[in-house]
C-alpha cells in the first residue's frame, strides 16, 4: 500500500483529520475523502478554477494544492459558504440568471467571496480580473459580473 | 400574471450555486471500479499486437479488454465506420485500443502501461484537401462495405466520407462573361466545445442488460450507439442521465460509455467509471470541424451577383459520427442572406488521421457565415460600395428562396435586424469616418431549429404539484429548468415552481432527440402544451363532478379551481388530485411534437442529407474592434446583437444564451487555436495552450430580441441557443480587416495574423 500521512485541518469550521498519500491534491481529498463534491474537477491543471476553495481566506485552485500543506490551515469550500456576504453573492447570481450548466458556479462563488471579503467595493475591472482564473463556458460572464456589481451597489446603499 | 417573458428563477439555480448538484463526473456507485483507456500514441499505423496478459495480472485489475474481446461490429450515427477498439490499424492519436478496470485509478493506470503494444507507424493524412485527392492513400480501405445507419446510402468515395453537391449548369459561362469576378479562400480551425465538466460515465452490466449513467445531451442516441458497439438489442441498454456540466454539442454522441459498459460485463457486473482527464477530453473531443472554403462570385456592373461557386472541405477526422449531415451546409450557407443568380456548390467531408469531429453549437454555421459575409465585404470593396448599403440592396425578401428551394417568409425580421442595430449604433462605414486601427463589421444570418421529435408525460401529484417525465435534457440553457415549467404553468394556471421535471431515463421516458439545434424549449414546449391541456381538461372535469357544476364554467388560477366570474376559489388542485387518484383515475397527460417538414426542392442538390431549415430565424450582428499595430492584439470593444427569438419565454435565459454564445464564438475567432503537427499530435493540447475566453476578454453584449407572433413554437418561442454563435467570426474578421485595411480570411485571427497582414504597414 502507498504510505499515507495524517493531516489535520479546519474544513468549513470543523476540525477534520484525514489520511493523505504523498502528493495527493487537496481537491481529491475534499471530493473523495470528505465527500465535498461541490468542489468541481474541471482540468486538474490549475487553469479553469472550478476547484477553487478558500485557504485561510484566500482563493486557491485545490487541484494544484498538495493536501499535506493544508496542515493546520482553515479551508472553506462552497458547502461551508453560508455567511451573510456569501449568501448575498449567491442570491445575486441566482437572481441575475448567472448560472447555466453550473459546473463553474461553486468555484466562482468561492472566488467572489474571497474577493468581496478583501475589497468591499471592487469596480467592474477588478471583478473581471478576479474572475479571470475561473473559466465559464456558458454565460459569457456578463450576468455574473452584473450580479457582483449589484451586490457591491447594494452594500454601498446599505452602508 | 403571465409567466411568459418573465425572468423566473430556474429550478436548479440554488442547488447549483450551493454546490449540491451531482453531475455525471461526481456520480458514484457502491463497489465501483475505475476504468482507463489505452489510447493510440500514433495518428496512423498498423496495430500488430495488443497483448493484455501482463496487464490482467497486475494488482487490483478486474478486467482488461481490447478489440479481440468485442463482437466484430462497427458503429456510427450516420455510417457504421467506427470500431470500439482499434482492431488492425490505428487512425488517430487518442483512438482507444484497450481498456482496464481496477480497484483504484492508480492501479488501472499502472496496468494500462503494462499492456504490450506493437504498432508500425504509418504516414498520417492531416490536411483534408490533400486527403481528398484521388491518389491519396485510403484511411478506410473497406469504405465500400460500411453500412449506412439509416439504411439508404449517400454520396461518398474513398476518403470522401460524404459529399453534397449542386450544379445547375451554365455557371462557368456566367463567370467567363462577367465584368467582375471576386474570389476568396477562407479557412477555419477546429473548435473544442470545452464544456467545463469533462466526459465520464458509470456503467453496470446487470441481469443481461447494460445500465449507463452519464451526463448526456441525447440519451436515446447514446442508447443506440452503445447497443451498436456492444452488439446487443437497443433496449438491452438503459441510459440514465445526470446533471450535464455543459455540452455545446460535444455530448450528443458516445464517448467513454460503451467502453465502461464492456468493462463492467468483463468484470462480472461490477460498476465501472471512466472519467476523461481534461487532456484526454481535449485530445479526443468531437470538435467543430475545421474548414477550407473557396468562394467565387460573378458580379455585374450594378453589383448584382450573377453566379456563385463554392467548394468546401470539411475535416471529418478518422470516423464520421453525425458529420455526414454537415456536408450540406456549404450548399445551404453558400448563397444565403443575399440574392445570388446561379449557384454551384460542393461540400466534401474528408477522412483524416485526426480525432473525429462532430457537431458543436451552430455546427458549420460560424465557418460558412465567416466566408460568406467577408466575401460580401470584398465584393462591396471591389465595387466601391458601402458594406451596409450593399448588403441591404441585395438582402433577400419574402418569396425569395434558400438554395434548397425553400420559400422564405418573415424576412422583414432580417431587415429589422439591420434597423435595430442602426438605432443602437449608427453605421459609419465611409472612408472619412475611419479611425486608424479601429474597425467595425456588420453581418447577417438565417438559421434553423432542429426539427426532430420529442415527447413527455405528466401527472398531477396528490399535493397539487406536477411531475413531468421526459428524456429531454437541459445542458445548461434552462430549457427544462425554466422554459418548459413556465410554459406548463401558463397553460395550466399554476406556478413554474410547482412543476418538476425528471432526469432522463430511456427505460421510463418516451423518445427525445436531445438538446441540440435549439430544439428543447420549442419542441418540448409544444409537447408540454399538449400534455398540459389534457391535464387541464381532466382536472376541470373532475372538479366539475366534485362541485356539481359544468366543467366549462371552471378555470384554474394559481393552482386553485375557480368558477368563472367568481373571485373566490372553490377548491385546491390537491383536492382534485386526491379525488381523481383514489377514484381510480389519476390525472395524467402526454404530449409529443416535431417541427413540421418544410417544402423544398428535392432535386436541388445531390447528397443533401440535411434538407431544410425548419422554423427559420433571422439575425444581425455588429462588432467594433481596436487593433494594436505593435502587438497585433485585437480587442472587441463593442458587440451588438439583433436576434429573432420568436417569443421570449425567460428573459434571463435568453440573455444568457446570447452573452454566452457570443463569448464562445469570440473565443473561436480570437483565442482558441487547435492545430495538428504533421505527426497528427495536437499542438494546443491542454487548457493552458487551448486558450478559452476569460472574463477580462469579453465585452458585455448589447442586444435586442425581435419577437413576432407565430404558431411554430410554444407561445411563439423559437430556439435561441444556437443563432448567436454564428456571426462573431464573420463580424470580427470584417472589423479587423476594416481596422487594418487588409482582408482577413482565416479564423482564428491571431496577433501573428494581424502583423503578417500589416506586413510592415503598421509601426
Amino acid at each position: 500500500m502507498t504510505e499515507t500521512h495524517p493531516v489535520t485541518a479546519t474544513v468549513n469550521g470543523r476540525e477534520e483529520t484525514f489520511e493523505v498519500e504523498g502528493l495527493e491534491s487537496l481537491m481529491d481529498v475534499l471530493r473523495d475523502k470528505l465527500h465535498l463534491s461541490g468542489t468541481k474537477e474541471g482540468c486538474r491543471e490549475g487553469e479553469c478554477g472550478a476547484c477553487t476553495v478558500l485557504l485561510d481566506g484566500k482563493p486557491v485552485n485545490s487541484c494544484g494544492y498538495i493536501a499535506r500543506a493544508a496542515e493546520g490551515r482553515e479551508i472553506e469550500t462552497i458547502e461551508g459558504l453560508n455567511d451573510a456576504l456569501s449568501m448575498r453573492i449567491k442570491t445575486a447570481i441566482v437572481e441575475a440568471g448567472g448560472i447555466q450548466c453550473g459546473y463553474c458556479t461553486p468555484g466562482i462563488v468561492v472566488m467572489l467571496s474571497g474577493l468581496l471579503r478583501r475589497h468591499a467595493a471592487p469596480d467592474e475591472r477588478l471583478i473581471r480580473q478576479a474572475l479571470s482564473g475561473n473559466i465559464c463556458r456558458c454565460t459569457g460572464y456578463a450576468q455574473i459580473v452584473d450580479a457582483v456589481l449589484g451586490v457591491v451597489q447594494g452594500k454601498a446603499a446599505a452602508e | 400574471m403571465s409567466h411568459i417573458g418573465s425572468s423566473a428563477i430556474r429550478s436548479d439555480a440554488w442547488s447549483k450555486v450551493n454546490g449540491e448538484t451531482v453531475y455525471a463526473y461526481d456520480y458514484k456507485e457502491a463497489g465501483m471500479l475505475y476504468g482507463v483507456l489505452l489510447r493510440s500514441p500514433y495518428a496512423a499505423g498498423k496495430l500488430l499486437r495488443c497483448d493484455l496478459a501482463k496487464a490482467r495480472a497486475m494488482p487490483g485489475v478486474r478486467a482488461a479488454i481490447g478489440a479481440a474481446d468485442m463482437p466484430p461490429t462497427l458503429a456510427g450515427w450516420s455510417i457504421r465506420d467506427t470500431p470500439l477498439f482499434a482492431r488492425d490499424r490505428v487512425r488517430y492519436v487518442g483512438e482507444p485500443i484497450a481498456a482496464i478496470a481496477a480497484d483504484s485509478l492508480a492501479e488501472a493506470r499502472a496496468a494500462a502501461t503494462a499492456i504490450e503494444l506493437e504498432i508500425e507507424p504509418g504516414t498520417p493524412l492531416i490536411d483534408p484537401e490533400a486527403a481528398a485527392r484521388p491518389d491519396a492513400p485510403l484511411l478506410h480501405p473497406d469504405w465500400k462495405d460500411y453500412v449506412p445507419t439509416a439504411g439508404s446510402d449517400f454520396p461518398r468515395n474513398g476518403n470522401i466520407a460524404a459529399e453534397c453537391s449542386a450544379d445547375p449548369g451554365g455557371v462557368d459561362a456566367i463567370f467567363d462573361a462577367a465584368p467582375l469576378v471576386v474570389e476568396d479562400l477562407f479557412t477555419t480551425q477546429r473548435q473544442y466545445q470545452a464544456y467545463m465538466e469533462p466526459k465520464s460515465a458509470v456503467a453496470i452490466y446487470r441481469a443481461g442488460r447494460y445500465i449507463i449513467h452519464s451526463g448526456h445531451q441525447f440519451p436515446f442516441n447514446l442508447r443506440d450507439r452503445a447497443a451498436q458497439f456492444l452488439g446487443v438489442a437497443t433496449t438491452d441498454v438503459r441510459v440514465i442521465g445526470h446533471a450535464i456540466g455543459g455540452g455545446f454539442g460535444g455530448k450528443l454522441d458516445y464517448s467513454v460509455e460503451p467502453h465502461a459498459a464492456a468493462l463492467s460485463k468483463a468484470a462480472s457486473g461490477r460498476p465501472v467509471k471512466i472519467a476523461n482527464s481534461r487532456v484526454e477530453d481535449l485530445a479526443t473531443a468531437n470538435c467543430r470541424e475545421s474548414t477550407i472554403v473557396k468562394m467565387r462570385s460573378a458580379v455585374d456592373g450594378d453589383g448584382n451577383i450573377l453566379a456563385r461557386d463554392v467548394e468546401a472541405y470539411m475535416d471529418n477526422g478518422a470516423y464520421t459520427g453525425e458529420m455526414s449531415y454537415m456536408a450540406s451546409f456549404p450548399f445551404h450557407c453558400g448563397a444565403i442572406n443575399y440574392r445570388v443568380g446561379k449557384f454551384r456548390a460542393i461540400g466534401k467531408l474528408v477522412y483524416t488521421n485526426t480525432p473525429p469531429t462532430g457537431a458543436m453549437r451552430g455546427v458549420s454555421g460560424p465557418a460558412m457565415y465567416a466566408a460568406l459575409e467577408n466575401h460580401m465585404d470584398h465584393i462591396a470593396a471591389k465595387l466601391g460600395a458601402d458594406r451596409r448599403e450593399y448588403r441591404l440592396r441585395h438582402l433577400v425578401g419574402d418569396g425569395d428562396t434558400l438554395p434548397n428551394g425553400q420559400v422564405l417568409a418573415n424576412t422583414k425580421l432580417l431587415r429589422r435586424g439591420f434597423d435595430e442595430i442602426e438605432k443602437i449604433v449608427p453605421w459609419r462605414g465611409a472612408a472619412k469616418d475611419r479611425v486608424p486601427y479601429k474597425g467595425r463589421g456588420l453581418a447577417a444570418a438565417i438559421w434553423l431549429v432542429n426539427p426532430l421529435p420529442g415527447a413527455l408525460s405528466m401527472k398531477l401529484e396528490e399535493d397539487g404539484t406536477l411531475s413531468v417525465i421526459t428524456a429531454a435534457t437541459d445542458n445548461g440553457t434552462g430549457a427544462l429548468a425554466a422554459g418548459v415549467p413556465q410554459i406548463i404553468a401558463e397553460t395550466l394556471g399554476i406556478r413554474p415552481e410547482q412543476v418538476r421535471i425528471s432526469d432522463p431515463d430511456t427505460d421510463v421516458a418516451a423518445w427525445d432527440s436531445g438538446s441540440q439545434g435549439g430544439r428543447t424549449t420549442q419542441t418540448i414546449g409544444l409537447a408540454a402544451i399538449e400534455g398540459a391541456n389534457q391535464l387541464r381538461a381532466k382536472i376541470l372535469e373532475t372538479a366539475g363532478q366534485l362541485l356539481q357544476v359544468d366543467a366549462g364554467t371552471l378555470t384554474i388560477d394559481d393552482g386553485k379551481i375557480r368558477i368563472e366570474g367568481e373571485t373566490k376559489s372553490r377548491m385546491a388542485l390537491s383536492e382534485v388530485a386526491m379525488a381523481a387518484t383514489f377514484g381510480g383515475a389519476s390525472i395524467q397527460g402526454t404530449g409529443g411534437a416535431a417541427l413540421p417538414a418544410v417544402p423544398f426542392n428535392p432535386g436541388c442538390a445531390n447528397g443533401l442529407l440535411f434538407p431544410f431549415f425548419a422554423s427559420p430565424t433571422y439575425h444581425v450582428h455588429y462588432a467594433e474592434v481596436e487593433v494594436s499595430p505593435v502587438s497585433g492584439n485585437i480587442d472587441v470593444t463593442r458587440y451588438v446583437v439583433a436576434q429573432d427569438v420568436g417569443r421570449v419565454i425567460n428573459s434571463a435565459c435568453v440573455e444568457g444564451q446570447i452573452q454566452g454564445a457570443v463569448a464562445q464564438s469570440i473565443g473561436m475567432t480570437l483565442y482558441e487555436s487547435m492545430r495538428f503537427a504533421d505527426n497528427g499530435r495536437l499542438i494546443e493540447n491542454n487548457l493552458q495552450f487551448y486558450r478559452l475566453p476569460l472574463a477580462v476578454d469579453i465585452p458585455k453584449v448589447e442586444y435586442v430580441t425581435m419577437e413576432l407572433d407565430n404558431i411554430e413554437g410554444p407561445f411563439g418561442a423559437k430556439g435561441s441557443g444556437e443563432a448567436p454563435i454564428l456571426l462573431p467570426p464573420a463580424v470580427i474578421a470584417s472589423a479587423v480587416a476594416d481596422a487594418i485595411g487588409k482582408p482577413i480570411c482565416k479564423i482564428p485571427v491571431t496577433p501573428e495574423d494581424v502583423l503578417e497582414a500589416l506586413d510592415g504597414d503598421g509601426f
